[in-house]
């Protein structure tokens, strides 16, 4: 399977209509599922896959086979993600303010009751912009606030404090929906 | 019941995956089918642009300035006073015939420096020999010439040998480092009249002062009985004689370019936590692209993920990008706020172009130094001139008494010895006595030195954000004389011989950067620039304020 990526990569390279369906086909679902958490609506994050894949097949030949290609991808898409968001900054800037009613409250626990995909989703898309993004960095791409700083242009405080409150959103959504189930 | 924090509800979402809508596909490749021209297009059209705007606006401000010159030779033809109806053969002599005149190589222009030439109405004028001379030169009181003054080489017999001396004269003392300065030189009823001319250097040249022709001894005396001759500034000597021209400048031009940019683009970052299964999300996925899924899960599983490895190379690359390349062009005018002045004349502040290429080093996030070549220009200009060409002049001959007397050459001012420059102190001391002359005329006279330099600079990013940066930069340069002209009234008259060849000075400027495209960036640097040296003995504008515009691109 390996060899045949490789394969796949270097008739991409080649500029291959075949091979660069290939690449589509197998690494699609996980990509637009990641533009999906990052963007607000869905017709944002179509735009941004269209574009973000065509950025790959444009610098695939500057992937050198090492390390993972599919975190190659990733980064790719991330970078496209949050130069889309920053473009739309005016819409979505955060001040860095403290708030004493999210910034420092504490984590509660919650009953770990099932809840589908597409809610979830639902309620990482409805956070504001930064929120999401910093969430997004923070929880699935396991990334330090220093490095969320660094990528999004902001202080680290501040990435803490939008982590802070996104959670402090998402949590309250979830107690919402429980309370709705137990009532 | 098990609680769970928000990152374990959430957990499930790592890997979340969805099959985008199939019309996508064709959308990208439709895209991909375009020619990526579009943006490269910007891109040297915004280069061209750079270029074009930098080197159009010195054009546009050049030729307006030289369009002010020539209305001013219209005006400026006729010099001495119209009123003084005792002169005879005053002559004004129209545009067209100076624009006519050829410099000679041979010709040696002649400036009569003066800073303070009063006239005494008690002298008495004479003529002597054949050729009736009255002189108009600077001399002291006790009428001696200055150890600067001009001897010039006449290869006419009656001019050599016969010494010219009048009793009327007008004195004219050499400012500062050509002539020695005498204030209280004019027309002295002590005095007598002589013929101011130097031996410029012992070949040939000359700088003097006038003689003026009369075939008749025409007095130009108000409530004197001095006389000048009738044809005043008029030449009896051959063209072949070298009359030398000195006259102090002192200007400078200030120009600098300094620029540093570059912003990175998005710091790459590894992302970690690669995707592990998307079986328990196969439900969101549609049916039709469960096969694909398989055969991505397939893949993946042969993927060895070394995130630590690439984000070690990530942050590599970020760092790497620390050089840059900058291409700029502008304007830049002199300008002479130390006020000084030639030949009595302010020096005018001048418009000149530059343009260059620069090479910076990024030292970290704050820090940058650059370096690289440019050229640049140094220039001043000076409105209402005096001069006087010296092949239709009479001038001084080799035998007159400050020719005896002069000891220093005068310093050489410029290669082209066709023009004698009058102060404004002598023009003036005419005028009040209501002396005319058809030879002197003012005009412009445009001094242009132009450098190729390197500048050495420190750059501090004082703002970035975004696509936008501002840079503080400072620094010192060494430039190169590679061209030095003089201009009057827009026709070139030779070059400034106390021009040095090396000149030093600091800088200081600001860039204000934005990024158009990836590593490629625009900027503007308005730039103040001081040159220490640019002229060895005479004044010139020093300070230089410039505005380039220029293309920036990192790697």
């Amino acid at each position: 399977m390996k060899d045949d990526l490789e394969k796949y990569i270097r008739l991409c390279i080649k500029n291959d209509r075949e091979g660069q369906l290939k690449i589509y086909q197998l690494f699609s679902p996980v990509l637009y599922g990641i533009c999906l958490k990052y963007m607000k609506n869905e017709d944002d994050a179509k735009d941004v896959f269209q574009e973000a894949f065509v950025i790959v097949f444009q610098k695939i030949s500057q992937y050198k086979f090492e390390g993972s290609f599919e975190g190659w991808l990733k980064r790719i898409f991330i970078n496209k993600l949050i130069e889309t968001l920053n473009k739309k900054k005016k819409e979505n800037f955060f001040l860095d303010v403290f708030d004493p009613d999210t910034d420092f409250v504490e984590e509660e626990e919650l009953d770990a009751i099932p809840i589908e995909q597409e809610k979830l989703l639902e309620y990482i898309r409805d956070l504001p912009d930064q929120y999401r993004t910093v969430f997004n960095l923070y929880v699935f791409e396991k990334m330090k606030h220093k490095e969320i700083a660094e990528l999004l242009k902001i202080s680290e405080g501040t990435s803490k404090s939008n982590l802070n409150r996104a959670k402090h959103i998402l949590q309250k959504r979830i107690l919402s929906i429980k309370n709705f189930k137990i009532a | 019941m098990k609680k769970q924090n928000i990152e374990d509800i959430f957990s499930s979402m790592e890997d979340f995956s969805s099959v985008p809508p199939p019309e996508l596909w064709s959308q990208i490749e439709e895209k991909l089918d375009k020619p990526k021209k579009k943006k490269r297009a910007i891109l040297w059209w915004s280069a061209a642009a750079c270029l074009l705007l930098g080197l159009s606006i010195p054009s546009v401000l050049h030729f307006n300035s030289t369009s002010g010159i020539k209305t001013l030779d219209n005006n400026n033809n006729v010099v001495l006073d119209k009123k003084n109806n005792d002169l005879n053969t005053n002559k004004t002599i129209p545009n067209q015939e100076i624009n006519a005149d050829k410099i000679s190589t041979e010709q040696k222009s002649v400036v009569v420096d003066d800073k303070s030439s009063s006239i005494n109405k008690s002298n008495e004028s004479s003529t002597s020999q054949e050729n009736q001379k009255t002189t108009v030169a600077h001399a002291d009181a006790e009428n001696k010439t200055n150890s600067d003054a001009i001897t010039p080489t006449s290869k006419t017999g009656k001019t050599s040998t016969n010494p010219i001396v009048t009793k009327n004269a007008v004195a004219t003392s050499a400012k500062e480092n050509n002539f020695k300065l005498n204030r209280s030189n004019g027309f002295n009823t002590a005095s007598k009249n002589q013929i101011l001319s130097n031996d410029i250097k012992a070949a040939n040249k000359a700088l003097a002062e006038k003689t003026f022709n009369s075939g008749k001894a025409n007095s130009f005396q108000s409530n004197s009985k001095n006389k000048l001759s009738n044809s005043i500034f008029e030449d009896q000597l051959n063209s072949k004689n070298t009359n030398n021209v000195a006259f102090n400048s002192s200007n400078s031009i200030l120009n600098e370019s300094a620029k540093q940019k570059n912003e990175n683009f998005l710091p790459s970052k590894e992302i970690a936590g690669n995707q592990t299964s998307n079986s328990k999300f196969k439900d969101v996925l549609n049916k039709q692209d469960s096969i694909q899924l398989a055969e991505l899960n397939n893949l993946e599983k042969g993927i060895v993920a070394t995130e630590s490895k690439e984000e070690k190379k990530n942050k590599t690359n970020s760092k790497a990008e620390k050089w840059a390349v900058e291409v700029f062009a502008g304007l830049a005018n002199s300008e002479n706020y130390k006020n000084d002045k030639t030949l009595g004349n302010a020096n005018e502040s001048k418009q000149g172009s530059t343009y260059g290429v620069k090479t910076k080093y990024k030292i970290n996030k704050k820090w940058a130094v650059g370096s690289g070549f440019k050229i640049n220009e140094l220039g001043q200009t000076i409105s209402k001139i005096a001069y006087t060409k010296t092949n239709s002049v009479a001038f001084m001959s080799s035998s007159d008494y400050f020719n005896q007397n002069a000891s220093n050459a005068t310093p050489q001012i410029s290669t082209n010895h066709n023009y004698v420059f009058v102060s404004a102190n002598t023009t003036n001391a005419l005028k009040q006595n209501n002396i005319q002359s058809s030879s002197i005329q003012t005009g412009n006279l445009d001094q242009n030195l132009r450098y190729i330099e390197m500048p050495m600079e420190v750059s501090y990013a004082v703002f970035s954000k975004n696509k936008a940066s501002i840079n503080l930069n400072t620094g010192g340069f060494v430039g190169k004389l590679i061209s030095n002209n003089m201009a009057l009234n827009g026709q070139s008259i030779g070059e400034n011989a106390n021009a040095n060849d090396f000149v030093y000075g600091s800088t200081l400027s600001s860039t204000l950067q934005y990024r158009v495209y990836k590593k490629t960036n625009v900027f503007v640097e308005p730039a103040m620039n001081y040159y220490m040296n640019p002229l060895n003995n005479q004044s010139f504008n020093q300070f230089q304020w410039g505005l380039n515009f220029g293309l920036n691109v990192s790697f």
